[in-house]
Parts: structure tokens; sequence; C-alpha cells
């Protein structure tokens, strides 16, 4: 039985990948394609740096850097030698992934290792740096195309390649979550000490956790390069590695369904705010004064909601029900105080586009995630079968979650 | 070896004083911004991923208090400037870091201190990104204003120490030369003044002249360069000496507050112990306030002077590179260390300048990190701190 | 325990692989959408291929039925956000005329906008997204990071593009459907450089670069060949990174070398603090640039010691060409004042040179359109006057050396394209 669910599994999942590939070629433009592209490499990513951070407990803020590892040294493989090679189209291609992803994984081995006597805020700052580190090298790499960038032939408009490795990244972490093998992985997400105490092979798990997660980055930044074509070391700066944090967190440390849901969340709503155009035909604009008076809106909002979840008076559904009532009214209040602040006339003249306001969304949700619920919306809750059972009203259904 | 007989041979020895000297004052400002870092990690054990920001904010109101005194490039007149500009400019920088930083603890931190230390830096680094990005849609970021050079009084004051004074034969060359030079330039202006001719469209007379006073030009030039490096000199702006003379006194204050008043051994207790020093009667909150507020002021006179004396250009962006930098020289010092903060953004702000004096400018950015690399890999405690690793 | 799990990614990767072959098999790789190939295409590297011929793109481009328009990318935000406005201020001002006038036989042309956001990437995928959306032809864009990027995209969508600001000359190698209005590095730093050697006298002059932007590297690498081959001495190299804000390391570095001039082939953010901590650094020798020194904030932020500087600009607001008189007018009636950069009337130029070929063009389809703008001949731009015919995309233009002082840009010197033909 169980043999049979994990291979219908795969078949379903590549077949998919292969579904959504030519469905996407055939009715979607090239814009659409680059969405759905984007998506999926942002999830593997997202779900890499999860392993990392939430799985196992490390803070890495860094892992852009092994995105760009594996983007450029893939890159430039490609426009050495791809002329040259036996191999030529999709298994050049894959090769570059695999590639990319050993590549990458020399790199979350050096990053690694240091982690082993550093605590989270220095590790933090130490994989920052790292990142920094390659951005500064490859600049400087007139091989590598320095600040010019990299030009990368052949390019691969591949969407299901990119799916796949989703899929496989979502199913490694899956499979190491939830079967014993993770168990060294959470145990030192919980307590370093007592794993250490009960045998657990501390250093082999951080440096696994290191390993892993940036290989699939790596691998991610080899189909990157592919795709685009052109990559400098400005597509990989700190910002970078910051969304890819933002997802995490919204998803939920620990969460693989909720980093995997937040990414293609977080991952289209820049062009979804880009592409939101004015009833003129612009692009559509607020003003100064309505930013301002959102983000006030909403600090009073959170303010008050986090007093009364601190609080925890009343049932659950009559908080939910306040929390409700606090939206409304910080919606309410947001729109009194854009009409108030708008008296002063450089507030109200100054015009922002939406698209603009990207990052201070991304940043606004971060802080709001972390007073609110700093486990995420999914804390760590997985998508399973057996959820999915109990939905349509099975009872009785086997919960096999070994781990909280 | 050979490698290091190569480095060595390119190396350019007199220039190594002046670059000592350079890279001291660059690292005055990073160690008035680890200051604040190394202040709030003590207290808090967070890194306060805003404090960049915090010190961003601080130029941007140096830069509107200098428009408020009538330093507006739009304006008719500027008005000469006093010691008092500064001094108001100065107050305005603190005061406003002052309150954002209280605000900031106030709203983003205070409320995740029983959260674990991830997840308040992650709201720290909420903050920073929030501050970056929303003030680059309300505060001018492009073309990046600078602040007017007149409202530094000092502007033209500079200090020469001489080392190795110039051979007294390259002196009198530069003297003899330059009387032929200036005679010269006068002829050349009045022979433009009278013939009308733009000084780039000559007649083949007026190309004549202005080729010998070129000549007179580059010899009394040549004179004077040789004169410069014959000896090795130092120049010193008084802007920087007063950046450099201030982090000092600050710094010293600062140590006197924490070790001998009641408000500094407060402070100890509560980075030692948060639960203990409230037991014992301490404020924790006001003492926490309290040192955001040092932490953040000083981060604010930094960036004013910052911002005054050396003149760079303000975005929103610009507090990310010495923010992240500050804090590995406070790593270096030895977090939670006063004076190591001190002694860590300077020598962080004189191998940053080393490296560029070695021929390896592209890669200056990429010394800071490196430095904390090594230094958490062989000291975690910091030059100055203590050496137990603290594993939990 | 290990050994398991290994085993089981690699049993993963293998049944990956054996279906990525598989599916290898039959229609290929996912095409790219409109026009482009679904077999990996081998994009041309910048600056690359042989000299002379530049070769035609490949691809059939887009073809107008109803509505025509044209495409502009620019940075509208980011730190290239003084030039982006000027020349999206200018584009504008360039069609509402041509509309008024008629527009293409009666038709009324649209001009769609994106924004580059100062960076290459953003600004590939803006061309991209204008060329999915239709537009004949793209106008843009001012830096040449960018504009190389974009020309990737034009040659491979067989789209033409006409650069507004890039002066990189591997942009129009790309491909025979990539046009400039403005002059190239090639004329720029040989233009410096003889002004430095001959005008100003100057023999050891020292290169300051901004590594982060190719514009500044390949400014810099003309400039010092140009002057080298004049007989003058490259005394020092020294970089910088775009952002940074203390260059004393590097000024000190400068000095020991004892330079007469120092060529600043960057961007004017980085420029003016480099001016003032040159002089306070006791540097006071003749500073140079190129068109990057071009905006309204130089003189605020390199104060007394960026006075008396020179550098090379495209056109000067008070020259007396009726053309430029007239520029100015229409434009301080629709946005009152005067455009703060160059790039304004080299926006105007690009987008109304594109819209009169459009006009002459014999069709509406991009093919029709690349052809047109090839035959363009004595286009009587404000920035001067644009012969695209037989030139490989880089009109021959002239360049002003102008000085900066407290009045702003002083005209200096004027060269001539012909001075320098090779």
């Amino acid at each position: 039985m169980f043999w049979i669910k994990r291979l219908l599994s795969i078949i379903l999942a590549v077949a998919g990948c292969y579904a959504v590939d030519r469905i996407a070629t055939g009715s979607l433009d090239s814009y659409g394609q680059r969405l759905i592209i984007l998506a999926g490499l942002y999830v593997t990513l997202a779900v890499s740096l999860n392993l990392i951070n939430g799985i196992t407990g490390q803070f890495s803020i860094g892992h852009a850097a092994f995105y760009q590892v594996g983007a450029y040294l893939t890159g430039y493989l490609s426009v050495t030698f791809y002329a040259k090679s036996s191999l030529q189209g999709i298994p050049w291609l894959v090769a570059m992934v695999l590639a990319g992803g050993v590549f990458a994984a020399i790199a979350g081995l050096v990053v690694g290792l240091p982690s082993l006597r550093l605590r989270g805020d220095y590790l933090a700052i130490v994989t920052l740096g790292f990142g920094e580190i390659i951005r500064i090298l490859v600049q400087n790499n007139a091989k590598l195309g320095g600040s010019y960038g990299l030009n990368v032939a052949p390019k691969f408009q591949s969407i299901w390649l990119v799916l796949l490795l989703a899929v496989v990244c979502i199913a490694v972490c899956r499979n190491l979550l939830k079967t014993a093998h993770g168990l060294p992985f959470l145990s030192v997400r919980e307590d370093e000490v007592a794993s250490l105490a009960m045998g657990v092979n501390v250093t082999k798990v951080k440096v696994s956790a290191f390993i892993i997660g940036s290989a699939f980055a790596g691998a991610a930044g080899a189909l990157l390069a592919h795709y685009e074509g052109f990559i400098t070391p400005q597509t990989f700066r700190m910002d970078v590695s910051f969304i890819i944090l933002t997802m995490v967190v919204l998803g939920g440390t620990g969460s693989i369904t909720g980093s995997a849901l937040a990414a293609v969340f977080l991952s289209y709503l820049p062009e979804y705010l880009r592409g939101l155009k004015a009833a003129g035909g612009g692009p559509l604009t607020v003003s100064g004064a309505g930013v301002i008076a959102a983000l006030l809106a909403t600090a009073f909002a959170v303010a008050l909601i986090k007093r009364i979840m601190d609080a925890g008076l009343g049932s659950p559904t009559r908080r939910g029900l306040t929390y409700l009532g606090i939206l409304v009214g910080g919606i309410v209040a947001q729109f009194v105080l854009s009409m108030g602040l708008s008296a002063i006339k450089p507030l109200a003249a100054a015009q922002i586009e939406a698209g603009q306001l990207r990052m201070v969304i991304f940043a606004v949700t971060l802080i709001v995630l972390m007073l609110l619920r700093p486990q995420g919306v999914f804390a760590h809750h997985e998508f399973s079968w057996d959820f999915v059972k109990r939905l349509f009203g099975a009872k009785n259904v086997k919960t096999t979650e070994i781990a909280a | 070896m050979h490698l290091a007989h190569q480095l060595v041979a390119g190396l350019d020895f007199p220039t190594l004083p002046q670059q000592l000297v350079n890279g001291l004052l660059l690292g005055a400002i990073y160690a008035l911004i680890a200051l604040g870092y190394t202040m709030v990690y003590g207290v808090l054990r967070l890194i306060n991923f805003a404090h960049g920001e915090v010190y961003m904010l601080g130029a941007y109101v140096a830069l509107f208090a200098s428009y408020f005194l009538g330093f507006n490039p739009q304006a008719a007149t500027t008005p000469v400037s006093t010691a008092f500009n500064l001094l108001v400019m100065l107050a305005a920088s603190m005061t406003v870091c002052a309150i954002v930083g209280v605000l900031i603890e106030r709203f983003a931190y205070r409320p995740m201190r029983r959260n674990s230390r991830i997840a308040s830096l992650i709201t720290a680094i909420g903050v920073s990104l929030l501050l970056q990005y929303g003030g680059a849609l309300f505060l001018p970021n492009s073309p990046p204003p600078s602040i007017s050079e007149k409202v530094n009084p000092y502007s033209q004051s500079k200090f020469t120490v001489t080392l190795v004074p110039p051979s007294p034969a390259a002196v009198e060359k530069a003297a003899k030369a330059r009387p032929e030079f200036e005679k010269l330039q006068k002829e050349f202006d009045a022979y433009l003044a009278r013939t009308g001719e733009s000084r780039f469209d000559l007649s083949p007379a007026g190309k004549e002249l202005r080729q010998r006073t070129q000549d007179a030009e580059k010899t009394y030039g040549d004179a004077q360069r040789a004169v410069e490096s014959g000896g090795i000199r130092l120049i010193i702006q008084a802007g920087q000496l007063i950046i450099f003379v201030t982090t000092l006194i600050l710094m010293g204050l600062l140590t006197f507050l924490v070790l001998k008043t009641k408000q500094g051994r407060a402070m100890r207790a509560v980075s030692h112990d948060f639960d203990s020093a409230a037991l014992m009667g301490v404020n924790v909150n006001s003492i926490i306030t309290f040192t955001f507020i040092l932490g953040s002021a000083l981060a604010g006179a930094g960036s004013m002077m910052n911002a005054t004396f050396l003149g760079t250009p303000l975005t929103t962006f610009y507090g990310l590179q010495p923010g992240i930098k500050a804090f590995v020289a406070a790593v270096l010092g030895g977090i939670g260390n006063i004076p190591g903060a001190v002694v860590g953004g300077l020598l962080m702000g004189v191998a940053e300048t080393l490296v560029v004096w070695a021929g390896y400018s592209p890669y200056r950015d990429a010394i800071a990190f490196v430095i904390l690399i090594v230094v958490l890999l062989f000291k975690p405690g910091g030059l100055l701190g203590s050496d137990k690793v603290e594993k939990v | 325990m290990m050994r398991e799990r290994f085993s089981f990614k690699l049993a993963l990767a293998a049944i990956a692989f054996g279906i990525a072959i598989g599916c290898n098999g039959g229609s290929g790789t996912a095409g790219s959408g409109n026009a482009g190939t679904s077999t990996p295409t081998t994009s041309t590297e910048g600056g690359g291929g042989t000299t002379g011929a530049r070769s035609m793109p490949t691809a059939e481009g887009n073809k107008a039925t109803g509505e025509i328009s044209i495409g502009l990318v620019a940075s509208q935000n980011g730190e290239l956000r003084p030039w982006g406005v000027d020349c999206v201020n200018g584009a504008k001002l360039a069609i509402e005329e041509f509309n008024k006038a008629g527009g293409v036989g009666g038709k009324q042309v649209k001009l769609l906008i994106e924004d580059s956001g100062s960076n290459p990437e953003q600004g590939k995928s803006a061309a991209e997204k204008l060329i999915s959306s239709g537009v004949l032809g793209l106008v843009g864009e001012v830096s040449s990071g960018i504009t190389g990027q974009m020309a990737q995209s034009a040659f491979e969508k067989g789209v033409p593009l006409v650069a507004v600001g890039a002066t990189n000359p591997s942009i129009t190698k790309i491909g025979a459907n990539v046009f400039r209005v403005c002059y190239t590095d090639d004329m720029q730093g040989p233009v410096m450089a003889r002004f430095a050697y001959e005008e100003l006298n100057l023999r050891k002059v020292a290169v300051l670069t901004d590594v982060k932007q190719p514009y500044s590297t390949g400014l810099s690498a003309s400039f010092a060949k140009a002057y080298k081959e004049l007989g003058g001495e490259i005394v020092d190299e020294q970089s910088y990174e775009t952002g940074q804000t203390q260059f004393s390391g590097q000024l000190t570095n400068l000095k020991a070398k004892n330079p007469d001039g120092l060529f600043l082939s960057g961007y004017f953010p980085e420029v003016g603090p480099i001016a003032r901590q040159a002089k306070e650094a006791g540097l006071n020798v003749k500073m140079l640039g190129g068109d990057g020194w071009d905006s309204s904030e130089i003189l605020n932020s390199g104060g007394e010691a960026i006075l008396g500087s020179y550098f090379c600009n495209h056109y000067n607001n008070k020259e007396n060409r009726p053309e430029v008189k007239d520029f100015l007018s229409r434009w301080t009636a629709k946005y009152g004042g005067e455009p703060a950069t160059t790039m304004g009337a080299l926006g105007y130029d690009a987008t109304m040179l594109t819209l009169q070929a459009l006009k002459t063009a014999k069709g509406t389809t991009s093919k029709d359109l690349t052809e047109a703008l090839e035959n363009t001949t004595a286009f009587n731009g404000v920035s001067g006057a644009i012969n695209l015919k037989g030139n490989a995309g880089d009109p021959p233009k002239r360049a002003l050396v102008v000085e900066l002082t407290k009045q702003g840009q002083v005209f200096a010197k004027a060269y001539e394209a012909s001075e320098f033909k090779k």
C-alpha cells in the first residue's frame, strides 16, 4: 500500500508539472510564464531556507549567496563548455542543475562549519556577510562578467523543470521531516544541549541542514541563470535574502506547506501591485497621506489586537469577532486619518505608485507577523491527505504526525 | 615568498601615515555607531538592525535643519555659518534620533521581549526595511541631496603635520616659479578681456600666449607637487578632527556613566540578568529606554557630523553599509564593551583604508565581513571581551 | 541512516532525470511566447563579433493591426531617476506633438511606458513586457548596462530599439535593429583626452572609475587609450563602487603619484563628494568627466571644489540653434522651467525619430520600422543633426565640452564627429 501510494504520488507530481507546463506555454504569454517560473524558483528557495531556519532552528539570512553561487558557476560553465559538450538541450540543463546543487552545497559546507560555534544572531550576520563577500568577489571577477553581468547562453525556457525542482525540494524536506531521519534536526531545533546529551551528532545535523538547503538554492540558481539569460551581482543583493526570509516567516518556520504557499503569494504580489491600473490608464497611485494613514492605522490595530491576544479574555470566537471588529475599525480609521493628513500639502501631493510599496508591504508583513503570530500563518502544520479526509468528515482518521 | 615580495613592492610607503590618519578618521564614525549597537546588545542581547536607519534619519534631520537655517540650495542668498548653526543641527539630529529610537523600542522590541531572540531579530530586520523603503517614498532620494558646504564654518581650515619636511631645494624652486606663472596668468586674462576671445577658441597669437602660460603653470605645478611629495605631511581637516575628538569625548563620558554612576550600575545589572535586576528594584523598562536614547543620540550625532563635515550625499539606503560595518566593529571590539566598540570601530576604519592603500579598493567592503568571520572563529568574545563562548 | 536517505534522494533524482530525457524526445522545451524559438537560443554577447556587418534579427517582430504603439523603458525609480524622469517628459512631449500633427496617416500612436528601476534585470523584463504587448519599436535607455540587456531582448524578438543616452559602443553591435541618438564612448573618451592634452595642457592624468557601472569602466578605458595615444601618461588608476561615500583612501593613493589632472568617469552622485574630498586631501588638479556628470545636483554636492571642472555633454541649453530654443519654449509651456539634464532633449529626439520613422515606414510592422530607422537622414534633433543611414546605428554627433561654474554649465569647446573618424 505504502509503495503504491508513493509511486502514485511521484507520477502524479511529475505529470502535474508537465501538465502545468503545457497549459502555460499554450495559453499564457511570456510574461505569465515568467511569473510561474519565478514562483517556482521562490518556492524552492523558501522551502530550502525553511529547512535551515525552521526545521533545524539555525538562523541563516544570507540564502541569496547560495542562489548566486549556483547561478554564476553554472552560467559560466554553460558559456564556456556548452558548445563543445556532448550533452545538448535539456540533459545539459539537468546536468547544470545538479552541478549548481553541488557547487552550492560546497558553499553551504563552508558557511555551515562556523555555524557550529555561533549562536543565532551572530550566525545571522555571518551568513549575511558571506552573501556580501560572494557578491563582491563576483563583481570583481572579469570572467564572471563583473559589473556588466554574465550573459548566459544557451537560454532554456523550461517551466516543468522549475516545477519539478520545487516538487523534489518539497518532497525531500517533507520526507526528512516526517520520518525518523528528521528527528535529529527537530531535536537540535528544540534543545541543542539535550540533543547532545541524547547522543545526536549535532555537528553533522547542522552541517547537513546547510548542505541540503544550499544545494537546492544552488539548483534554483542554475535554473534562474539559464532562464533569464542574464545575471548581475545586483540580482542577488541582500534584499533578495530578506524577501525569502519573509516568505519563510509568513508561511511559518517549520511548515513546508506554509513556505511554499507564502512563496507563491509573495512572489506574485509585487507583480500584481505593479499591474494595478488607475482609472486613467497609468499605474495606480496612492497619496503619501494615504500611505502614512495606512501605516498608523495598522499600528493601532496591531497594538489593540496584541493587547487582547495577550490578555486572552473571552472565548476564541468572541476574540475572533473582536479582531474582525478591530480590523474594520482600522480601515475606517485609515480613511479618516488619510483625509486628515491630506491637509498637509506635501503629503497629499506625493503620489506613490502601488509597485513602489512592495518592500514596504514586505517589511510591515514581517513586523506584524512577529508581533501577532511569530510562528507564522501555518505554524508547524502541514498539508496532508489525512487533513483532507478529516475535512470531509471522516472520523477516526489516523494522525501520522510524529513531531509537533 | 615571491608573492609577498610582489605585494610589498607594490605598496607606496610614504602615503602610509596619511592613510592611517584617514583610517582613524573613518573609524571614528564607525565607533560612534558601534557604541549604539554595543549598548543595546549589552542590555537586550538584540542586534538592533534598525540602528543603521536611525543613523540615516539623523543625517536627513541635519539636512532639513540646514534648510531651515537658510542653507537651502534654492535660496537666493546663503547666510554665513557659525558654530551656533552646527550646534542647532547637532541638537536636532540627536533629539529626533533619540525619539525614533525610543519609539522603535517601545513598539517593536518591547512586545517581543518574551519571544525568542530570533523573532526579535526578524522584527528588527522588518523595522530596518520599513525605514529604508518607507523613507524612500517620502524623503528626497534621487538625486541624493547633500548638506551645503557653506554650513561648515571650518570648511577651509585644516591642520598640517609635517613628519618629514620637503627638501629646501624643491621649496626654493617652487618659490621661484611662482611669480613667473602669476605674471603670465595676468597677461593671458588681460588678453582675453581685451580681445573677447573664448579661452578654447583662440587665434594663433592667443594660442601661443596660452601655451606659455600653461608651460609656466606646469613648471610651477610640478615644483609644487615635488614639494608636496618630497616630504611626508599629514593633512587633517578641521571637521574630521572634530569628529574624532568628539568620539573620544563621548566614549569617555559613556564609560564614566556606565562605571561610576547609579544609572550605569543599573544598566550593567540589567545586562547581566533581567529578572534579578528587576527584583533588586531596577526599573528595567526605563533603563532600556535610557539605553536606546543614548545609543540613538550618539548615532544621530555621528551622522550629523558625517553629513556636514564630509558632505556625503544622502539616500535612505546609506545607513545600511555603515550599520553592518559598525556592528562588525562592535563584535571585533567585544560586544557589550564600550571601549571595545571604539577600538573596534577605529580598527575597522584602518583596516578598510589599508585595503584601499594596498590597491585592493574593489574589495574594501568585503574586508569587514572577513574580519567578522575571523574574529568569530578565533576569538568570539572580541578583542576586549571575555573569551567564554556561550553555547546556549 | 545517511545512506538510506542518500539512496532515496538518488532514486528520486534518477526518476527525474529519466523523465527529463523522456519528455525531451517529444516537442522539446517550452517555448518562449510570441516570437521566440523553442530550441535554446544563443544570445549574442555585447561587444562580440566582427567589426562591420551587424546581423539582422531572424525573428519576425511585431505587427500592428489596429492600434500602433511604441514602448519606452525609463528609470522612473532608483539612482538614475533624474535622467529617467527627464527622458519620460521629453518622450511625452514628442508624442503629444506628433499626435497633434496628425499621427501616422491620421492614426494616433500610443506610448507605453515601463519602469526599469535603474537596474538591468528590471529593464530587461520591462522591455520584454512591452514587446509582448505588441509595441512596434522600443525607446530607451539612459544607462549602457540597462540598454545592453534591452538590446539583447530586442534583437531576439526582432523589434527595433532606439537608445536614448547609452554611450557604450558595444550596444549597437548587438544587431542591425539597434540604434542610438547620442554619441558613443569611442568619441567621448578621445574628446576628453584631446581636450585635456591640447586645451588644458595636462600631461599626467589619474583615473578614478566606478567599477559597478559598465558605463564608467568603458569610458575610463576609452579615455585612457586615447590619452596615451596622444602622448599623455596615465599615472594611476583607482576604483570605487556606486553608493560609497568615503574616498580618502583612493585619493591619497592618487595624490602620491602627482597627477596634474583627474578623470572621473562615474555618475554624478559620487563625483560631487569625490571632488570635495579631493580638494580636502590637497589634490588641487583639474577634474574632467563624461556625460555622467550631467545633473543639477552636482553643483550642490561638489560645492566649491567642482567649480572649474570640465565634462563632455550632448548639447547645452544656452545654444543658439532654433531647435534648442523651440524645444525649450515648448518644454517650459508644458512642464515649467527647463529640463534639468540633457536626457530631456535626448528622450525627445529618440521618440520623435522613431515616430517620424513610423511615418516613412512602408507598413506597420517592426521590420518596416527597422528599415525606416536605418534610412533616417538629416533628422534635426534638439541635441543635433542625427544621421543613421549607413552608420551602423551610431550617428555622428557633436560633443560639447562644458565647464562647471557657479552659473551652471558653460560652453567651453565643441568637437565634431568628423574630427575623430578613424
